[in-house]
């Protein structure tokens, strides 16, 4: 029975660990960046300062947490292993960071060789984890609407990357492209055909599993990321032929699109079974909240082209959905994958034969709880920065950086804790 | 519980992990030979997958309409 327990193929914890450790690091930068830089950051969406602190966000953390998250899932939802997880993990990790660092000094410094550079350095990156995650998921069927979501979310991965080096490249050669029209259209392959199908692909498993809720309808979990995809692809095709009325309406479609998805989480979160309001639950509330008002005025802004030249406009919705949205339902993830990871690697190196803590003792709801409110200071400043940013810019930054390094503290603290009891049960397995 | 495909049922909808597969396992210890038990889960349990094959068992899966995996288990 205990030797049955063990879960074989589980990838080293170093290996998801160093992703999520620097992830908080990079949204720390761009909160000090707002904080530093002040209101004139926040004057438009085109501003490169703030171009920069955004791609800290979406490459530094979100990317960052994601694709190596996705190293320890892969086996767990989908059964496919990376053939030498460890060895992805640190070239991974290394060009990840190092590409998020160049991409934030070329908008901030607008420097056309730095862009350069970050564009190649993610391309190659992100292109090497394609094919190492296209090799561990060959022969691997779609067997549940998880494991096509995350086959779909790499098309939009690729599809997202491809567009930002071409972007990059447009300005660091000064090429003639509809840079705007190309802008908004990588935006809605990172955000929608990749983050966005790879959260709902997750969500299928981890809302039920972490906060005991019924599954989501199987219908709905097989077509949702198809329909992501299919409006983008359409989005794509208007651009391509200049078509705007088609670009408007699919901008709207697929915001409607992700409004009808977190309605959807909302209602299941309803009939959860735990009576406990934990911090993950706390966290994706505040996303599912900060998401549908953001795709809200997503919508709105592609039914009313006029309300979006309001150059507040884009910025709200940007901050709602990258930092309310995204980063909330990432945290919330990461608290339940850190200490969960840590307690079955703990368990397995005790071989079943020595106590393990309980993941409280590795990471306390207590603390969590207490970085959340933090977020959700973030999360209500910096929206309310891009109306008044002559008040509250350099707050909003403050209280990112400081939700960002606490979330840094605790899962640092996670790290030692765990370090500590490894040590513990090494020691106690030698002395039996 | 029972239910029509098997009499032997973990219901582990609604179960933090590492339950269900512990309940599971536990239950496996249990059947007679030629006895099937019955797993439902909101997700399909790869790891789960990996220790049945190793062990020597079968499983086949079914997603219903309301997003549960139905997972027979015999050997």
């Amino acid at each position: 029975m205990q030797a049955l327990l063990s879960f074989d193929k589980a990838p080293p914890f170093a290996a998801p660990l160093r992703f999520f450790l620097t992830a908080p690091l990079f949204a720390l930068a761009a909160g000090l960046l707002l904080a530093v830089a002040g209101p004139s950051l926040l004057a438009s969406r085109w501003v490169p300062g703030l171009l920069g602190a955004t791609h800290l966000i979406t490459v530094g953390f979100m990317m960052q947490v994601m694709l190596g998250a996705l190293i320890q899932i892969l086996p767990v939802v989908a059964g496919a292993n990376l053939a030498s997880p460890l060895a992805t993990a640190r070239w991974l990790h290394a060009g990840l960071s190092a590409g998020a660092v160049l991409l934030a000094c070329a908008f901030l410094f607008v420097v056309p060789s730095l862009f350069t550079a970050a564009a190649a350095t993610l391309g190659v990156t992100v292109a090497g984890f394609l094919v190492a995650t296209g090799r561990a998921l060959r022969g691997v069927p779609s067997t549940s609407p998880t494991i096509r979501g995350l086959k779909l979310a790499l098309v939009g991965l690729a599809g997202a990357v491809g567009l930002g080096v071409l972007l990059t490249a447009a300005l660091a050669g000064g090429w003639a492209l509809p840079l705007l029209a190309l802008t908004d259209l990588h935006a809605a392959w990172a955000l929608g055909a990749w983050a966005g199908v790879l959260l709902v692909a997750m969500a299928y498993v981890v809302v039920p599993m972490f906060q005991l809720t019924p599954g989501y309808p199987a219908r709905t979990s097989w077509r949702f990321p198809w329909l992501i995809l299919g409006l983008v692809l359409a989005w794509s095709v208007a651009v391509a032929i200049g078509l705007d009325p088609l670009v408007r309406l699919a901008q709207g479609l697929t915001a409607l699109a992700g409004i009808a998805f977190a309605a959807l989480t909302l209602r299941l979160q309803a009939q959860r079974r735990r009576a406990r309001t934990d911090a993950t639950q706390r966290f994706w509330q505040i996303g599912l909240a900060s998401v549908i008002l953001a795709l809200a005025m997503v919508s709105t802004a592609a039914t009313w082209p006029a309300v979006a030249e309001e150059p507040a406009w884009p910025l709200v919705a940007g901050a709602l959905l990258l930092v309310g949205g995204f980063m909330s339902f990432i945290v919330g993830m990461l608290y339940k994958i850190v200490p969960f990871l840590a307690w079955l690697h703990l368990r397995n190196c005790g071989d079943g034969r020595m106590p393990v803590p309980n993941m409280n003792r590795i990471l306390g709801d207590a603390a969590m709880q207490r970085q959340c409110l933090a977020h959700l200071l973030a999360v209500i400043l910096l929206p309310a920065a891009a109306i008044r940013p002559d008040w509250l810019a350099r707050p909003a930054g403050a209280a990112l950086a400081l939700a960002s390094g606490w979330l840094f503290g605790n899962l640092l603290l996670a790290t030692l804790r765990y370090r500590r009891y490894h040590g513990e049960i090494m020691r106690g397995q030698a002395a039996t | 519980m029972s239910h029509p495909k098997s009499k032997h049922v973990v219901d582990a909808r609604y179960l933090e992990p590492p339950e269900p597969f512990v309940r599971t396992m536990e239950l496996l210890d249990t059947l007679a030979p030629g006895e099937r038990m019955l797993l439902l889960l909101f997700r399909e349990p790869h790891p789960l997958y990996r220790v049945l094959q190793k062990n020597g068992y079968s499983h086949e899966t079914e997603l219903v309409a309301d997003g549960t995996f139905e997972i027979l288990i015999w050997r």
